[in-house]
């Protein structure tokens, strides 16, 4: 057995309590208001979600962290975190919740309601200008290739112009032009 | 002979024509006519749902519309745009007030989303529309029970109930080439696809260990029907090799590729030669 070291003062704290004059207690509606998140409050916070995560590991808020700080409503703090970017998108969380929380999906709307505050990595608000001016992620460059395998050297029926125009009335184009 | 939308999508046509070709004749044997959509682009992918969720509802219910005037259910080749239009009819046909807001967008085009036609994956259309039996009837130069591991790619798998597909369907169409479908642990991981843009080590890490459990469990070759997946276990193994000298040795076949050489295709047929792991050795597999 270790000797107790001799203790100055008293026991550090073991969990930081929350300062309930940060929180948001709307920041909650706000979120169950956007698409798919009306199950958000039947949470019971057993992190099956964090479980089935492939990454969570490696996340410092952890996927029942996240639903559970919205709930309290730790808005800076939600949508200020790298975790939400991090997210694969590959709803091994949403689709285990036995309480039918759109885990998935909430998260995509925490990047709407971060991207409204223009908090968004930079290589996403490249991808949004990709789409803004050529109105397509990818653009056919290797054309003789598509010949080679007996296919038209140009994608058939592809217009990029209706993608380009409406993006331009929406968030997209206030992100890109704010990155600017 | 069924007909039906072709959406490509932007990344299938720029970067896997092999995947493009390979279906278009696959679709021929089996007499399923896929006209490519008049007037259509990107879906956005899920990068532009996370920033401009409006902006990715309206250019995806934009594509049903289009594909709503002809009638003809919409197929895609690729997992993402499968995804996006199939949750944006999901949700779209549940939510009267976006409906409204999108088809007042839509209106100066004179289209309107009235979620009348299906989206989706042309391996599912292939499955329910044609059927394993009659796949099977045309196989000339069946596979001889050669491992392949499947990756099915989340946007396929899930939500399930959004996309509605079951990894039964491709493990069943696999097996009708004569393959062998190899279980593994990982089946249900992401590729890291998604992360690229944002966390590219992860992205890495991800493909890294799905890699690793199909190896580990006998896999010889992998099958994938997302050209997103696909450059992440292909083009990754390259990196894996370069970077850390580490080989897996899993050539990355496309499912019309597989089928094709099953249906008697020549590896030209198919593009074999553009599959960035060596594919050829699958030749060997063929028997009759």
């Amino acid at each position: 057995m270790t000797e107790m070291e001799e203790q100055s003062g008293p026991p550090t704290t073991l969990i930081d309590p929350i300062d309930m004059s940060k929180l948001d207690t709307k920041f909650r509606e706000q979120i169950k208001s956007m698409p798919n998140s009306e199950e958000l409050s039947a949470c019971f916070a057993c992190s099956t979600c964090t479980a089935a995560c492939p990454i969570a590991n490696i996340w410092q808020y952890k996927p029942h962290q996240l639903i559970r700080m919205i709930i309290l409503g730790m808005k800076e703090e939600v949508l200020s975190s790298s975790e939400i970017w991090l997210c694969l998108t590959c709803y091994q969380c949403q689709e285990r919740c036995p309480q039918k929380v759109r885990v998935t999906d909430i998260f995509f709307d925490c990047k709407n309601l971060a991207a409204e505050e223009g908090k968004v990595p930079s290589n996403i608000i490249g991808l949004g200008k990709e789409l803004l001016e050529k109105g397509q992620l990818y653009t056919v460059t290797a054309d003789w290739e598509r010949e080679d395998l007996g296919l038209e050297p140009a994608v058939p029926g592809l217009s990029v112009e209706a993608v380009k125009t409406i993006l331009k009335e929406t968030r997209t184009n206030k992100l890109v032009e704010g990155g600017e | 002979m069924p007909i039906y939308n072709l959406y490509m999508g932007c990344s299938v046509p720029a970067n896997y024509p092999n995947y493009e070709a390979a279906m278009m004749k696959v679709a021929e044997t089996y007499d399923i006519q896929l006209e490519y959509m008049e007037g259509v682009g990107c879906c956005g992918s899920p990068n532009l749902r996370a920033i401009d969720y409006l902006g990715w509802l309206t250019i995806n219910a934009r594509t049903l519309a289009i594909a709503e005037k002809n009638g003809h259910d919409i197929v895609t080749p690729c997992n993402g745009c499968f995804g996006s239009l199939k949750d944006v009819y999901h949700f779209l046909k549940h939510d009267a007030g976006y409906r409204k807001k999108v088809n007042d967008i839509l209106k100066k085009d004179d289209l309107e989303f009235k979620g009348t036609i299906t989206p989706r994956h042309f391996v599912e259309a292939l499955y329910t529309d044609i059927g394993v039996e009659e796949i099977g009837k045309k196989i000339t130069k069946p596979l001889d029970g050669v491992g392949i591991a499947i990756h099915y790619g989340c946007h396929l798998l899930r939500p399930i109930d959004v996309t509605e597909f079951r990894p039964e369907y491709l493990n069943q169409l696999v097996q009708a080439t004569g393959a062998s479908v190899i279980e593994y642990p990982l089946w249900k991981q992401c590729c890291g696809a998604t992360v690229l843009p944002v966390d590219e080590n992860l992205a890495i890490r991800l493909a890294r260990d799905k890699l690793k459990s199909m190896k580990e469990s006998g896999a010889e070759f992998i099958a994938v029907v997302c050209p997103a997946c696909g450059n992440q276990l292909d083009l990754q193994q390259l990196g894996l090799k370069e970077s850390y000298g580490e080989e897996f040795n899993l050539p990355v076949l496309l499912y019309p590729q597989i089928l094709g050489l099953a249906l008697g295709m020549t590896e030209e047929d198919v593009g074999l030669s553009m599959n960035r792991v060596p594919a050829d050795s699958i030749l060997n597999h063929l028997t009759g």
